[in-house]
């Protein structure tokens, strides 16, 4: 799971919680893998990301390095930004773990990197 | 340029749907509609029910790295498939375990869903193994039903939806349930096989 993807998923549906986000991560195994850098995708993803949500994320799992707390007005023309917002968004990825709803502390396990969400029927 | 059908190897993975005439029509679509698709460039991409992973991929293959591609399946042995059917194409996407995409909060540019589309039993919607691969229930709607309800709220305000379905779906009763959600449809293709009169649709606003 990239931390991409932990950005955009939530436990809302669970029956009780209002939020459900962002979710926490337990990771027991981390891997950072480069991948092919395009500046103009990693600026059209910058604004659908929750900035804070993102370094948080990072940080939890000891991997904010020099990632910025904030991210800069001037993102799209700034290509050392991008290339940190690449690095944390697509290449850290947690292998195994867990992701825990905030609210009900549900686990969500995560395997070969890939998290498992399904839930019973009696929890939504 | 055509869009050569992903490899995929599901020898570990015998309860993962293997692409059948379904899939093929789905690729076709895709392919016959890349145009578009591409001129929308898209950045968030998922695939619904992703099975073996080969439309995703596909769909990777033609958008490359302008895109970041997801895919969901109840199954998890189809989310691990997924992630292979990625990796022996070069390609990458980022399978979640879920129902749908009810545990995303944020809408995509992209939705593929080729579902269980086959008239059953109700109660033949159960498990998370082959099986739900078909199952539809009633009309072969319920998961398809279940599915168009979150749409609206599921794609992004220049997305694209396409979707495959059987003649026996009711099409036309989908297209008035389209049209109530304040989308707009579109047949791309339609195909006849032995014993399935098969269409895939795109939706949009
Ligand atoms: C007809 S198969 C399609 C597989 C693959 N996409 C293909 O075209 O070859 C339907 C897939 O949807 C999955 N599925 C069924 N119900 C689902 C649901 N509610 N949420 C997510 N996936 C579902 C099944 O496990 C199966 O992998």
């Amino acid at each position: 799971m990239k931390l991409l993807t932990h950005n955009m998923l939530t436990s809302k549906c669970i029956r009780g919680v209002s939020v459900g986000y962002p979710l926490i991560i337990n990771a027991t195994e981390v891997k950072v893998n480069q991948t092919l850098f395009n500046s103009e995708f990693v600026s059209k993803l910058i604004p659908k990301v929750d900035w804070p949500v993102l370094y948080n994320a990072a940080e939890s799992i000891g991997h904010s390095e020099d990632l910025p707390k904030e991210a800069p007005n001037d993102f799209e023309q700034n290509e050392e930004f991008l290339k940190k917002a690449h690095r944390a968004l697509v290449e850290i990825e947690v292998i195994s773990g867990n992701l825990v709803c905030p609210e009900s502390g549900r686990k969500f396990p995560i395997s070969n990197g890939i998290p498992n969400m399904l839930l019973n029927e009696d929890e939504f | 340029m055509g869009l050569p059908t992903p490899l995929y190897d599901l020898k570990d993975f015998p309860d993962v749907y293997e692409p059948s005439e379904d899939s093929h029509l789905f690729l076709d679509a895709l392919e016959a509609d890349q145009e578009s698709i591409l001129a929308r460039s898209p950045k968030l991409a998922c695939e619904i029910g992703s099975g073996s992973g080969i439309l995703i991929t596909g769909l990777a293959q033609l958008l490359k790295n302008s895109c970041a591609y997801f895919s969901t399946d109840i199954n998890f042995s189809a989310c691990r498939a997924t992630a292979k059917t990625a990796l022996i194409n070069n390609s990458y996407v980022e399978s979640v375990a879920m129902d749908l995409l009810g545990m995303f909060r944020s809408p995509f540019d992209v939705i593929l869903f080729n579902p269980p589309y086959v008239v059953t039993e109700s109660d033949e919607i159960m498990g998370r193994g082959l099986d739900r691969a078909y199952a539809g229930g009633c009309g072969g709607r319920e998961i398809i039903d279940k599915f168009l309800a979150t749409l609206p709220s599921m794609l992004s305000e220049n997305g694209v939806c396409y979707l495959l379905l059987l003649k026996e779906n009711n099409v036309e009763d989908i297209k008035e349930k389209i049209r109530g959600l304040g989308l707009k449809g579109r047949m791309v293709l339609e195909r006849k096989i032995p014993g399935e009169h098969l269409f895939v649709f795109k939706y949009f606003r």
